[in-house]
Order: C-alpha cells, then structure tokens, then sequence
C-alpha cells in the first residue's frame, strides 16, 4: 500500500540538516548517512551521500532520475564479485 | 592490461552425447559464443562454440573436438580464455572491466590512493573498489569524469579527485 500524499515524503530529518548544510558550504563532500528509508528529494541532486549498507558507506551521486526513491536503494548490502569478461563501465 | 580474459568455464558433461555444460561470464551470456576460438588458460587447446540450449545455471554447448560424454567430462573446470585484443574497442569513457582492474589511483598531486580491485555498479554509478594503502576496509570511489578525470590505460594510472571525506 502506497503511502497518504499529506504526509508528504520521509526524510530523516538529520539528513535534511546535512545536505543543507552542505549545500551552503558549497565543498565537494560526501555527506554520510545511517539513513536508507529517507525518500531522495530534489533539493538533493549534485550531491554525493555515503549510504551505509552495513559496513561501509557507499558513494551515491544523486541524480534527477533517483528522485521519489530511497537512499537504500543505491546501497547495497551484498557484494558479489564475478568475473570481468567483457563487462564495461561508462565514465558517466 | 592482462592479455587474455576469462570469459567463461565448463562446469561437466550434459547429457550422453559430448554436449558441456557452459559457465559464461559475459555480460550477455550467449556471447560467449561470438568471441570463439576460446581457449585453455595455457593456449594448448582451443575450442569453437555451439550454443544449443539454455540449461539451469548455465548453457549447454558443443565444442569443437568434445564428441563424448568423457571428453566433455575430461574438461570439468577448465577456465575459457580469449585474447584481450578480440573483444571489440569501445567509444570514449568506456572501459572494459578487465582493464580498469589492477590499475593504479592517485590524486591530482601524483599520491597514491590506491589499487583497483574491482568495480561495482550499484544501480546510480560504476563504483571503482579500491584497496587503499593503509586502510583495513577497502574503498569506493565513483567512476564519473568529475571524480575520476583521467584514465591512462597505456601507463596503466587512474587520476582521481575524490571528494573529502571519502577515504576517512
């Protein structure tokens, strides 16, 4: 069941603090969080957050398209590492 | 850069007539087919590839040379490598794996941040895992051309400005 549109989107609001903060500051920083059930809102895209999974904080730079989902999406909680063969990465 | 890249392993016999049971580790599994002749980890062998079906956890295939269930199950565990030079070339800021893996990271001031050990994508970005010189746990650095404005495979260096706070 999808959440009542008059509570509006969840975000911890330390999270929101910090991007603020941040986003003043104007440094090229990640802002670490605890937080993967905030919604990604779009106050937040051009900055990068480290979403802990468990471990470690992973680095996500959020974008227009990651608005409306959750920080926890981008973070995953299994590594799985398999063989290179012909797999690419793009320089985005 | 490695010369040969691993592209996929047989994982036994299937059924009774020569057919194996193919491991690919392409990113399209049935590709493998397309980078054929492949061969054994020290050249002695070299097989061409029939795609017959899909199985569970793999495909079945005919290689070239395999005409019994005991060839095929002779070859249980053989890893399946091909030239690096045969996988086709790609458009700027494109990278194979393989070739990013091993590379050395440093700052924009010439330190060394690290190795790369593998790159993971987590669903935003590429992610290259570094193993950093005096840390327990590795790191990870996104592979955009802010963060990571050059790639120099020839001298095999990675260029990073990574932003504060990454690596603490």
């Amino acid at each position: 069941m999808s959440r009542s549109v008059w509570k509006g989107p969840f975000v911890d609001a330390y999270v929101l603090k910090k991007a603020e903060a941040s986003r003043d500051s104007g440094r090229n920083e990640v802002i670490k969080i605890w937080s993967r059930r905030s919604t990604i809102l779009p106050q937040f895209v051009g900055l990068t957050f480290g979403v802990y999974n468990g471990q470690k904080h992973i680095p996500v730079n959020v974008t227009e398209d990651m608005i409306g989902q959750k920080f926890g999406e981008y973070s995953p909680t299994r590594t799985y590492y398999g063989h290179a063969a012909d797999k690419k990465a793009k320089r985005k | 850069m490695s010369e040969k890249v691993c592209v996929g392993a047989i994982a036994g016999a299937f059924g009774v007539r020569g057919e194996v049971r193919l491991k690919s580790f392409t990113a399209v599994p049935e590709d493998i087919a397309n980078y054929a002749p492949l061969e054994t980890e020290d050249g002695a062998r070299s097989f061409t590839v029939k795609i017959t079906r899909q199985i569970k956890n793999g495909l079945a295939a005919r290689l070239s040379g395999i005409a019994t269930k005991e060839d095929a199950d002779a070859l249980r565990g053989t890893q399946l490598f091909v030239p690096r030079d045969r996988l086709p070339s790609l458009p700027d800021d494109e990278f194979y794996h393989a070739d990013l893996i091993g590379l050395t990271v440093t700052d924009t001031g010439g330190a060394p941040l690290g190795k790369v050990l593998a790159v993971h994508n987590n669903g935003a970005d590429d992610l290259l895992e570094l193993s950093a010189p005096g840390q327990k746990q590795t790191v990870l650095l996104p592979f955009t051309k802010a963060i990571v404005p050059t790639v120099d495979l020839a001298q095999g260096r990675i260029v990073a400005d990574p932003p504060e706070g990454l690596f603490s």
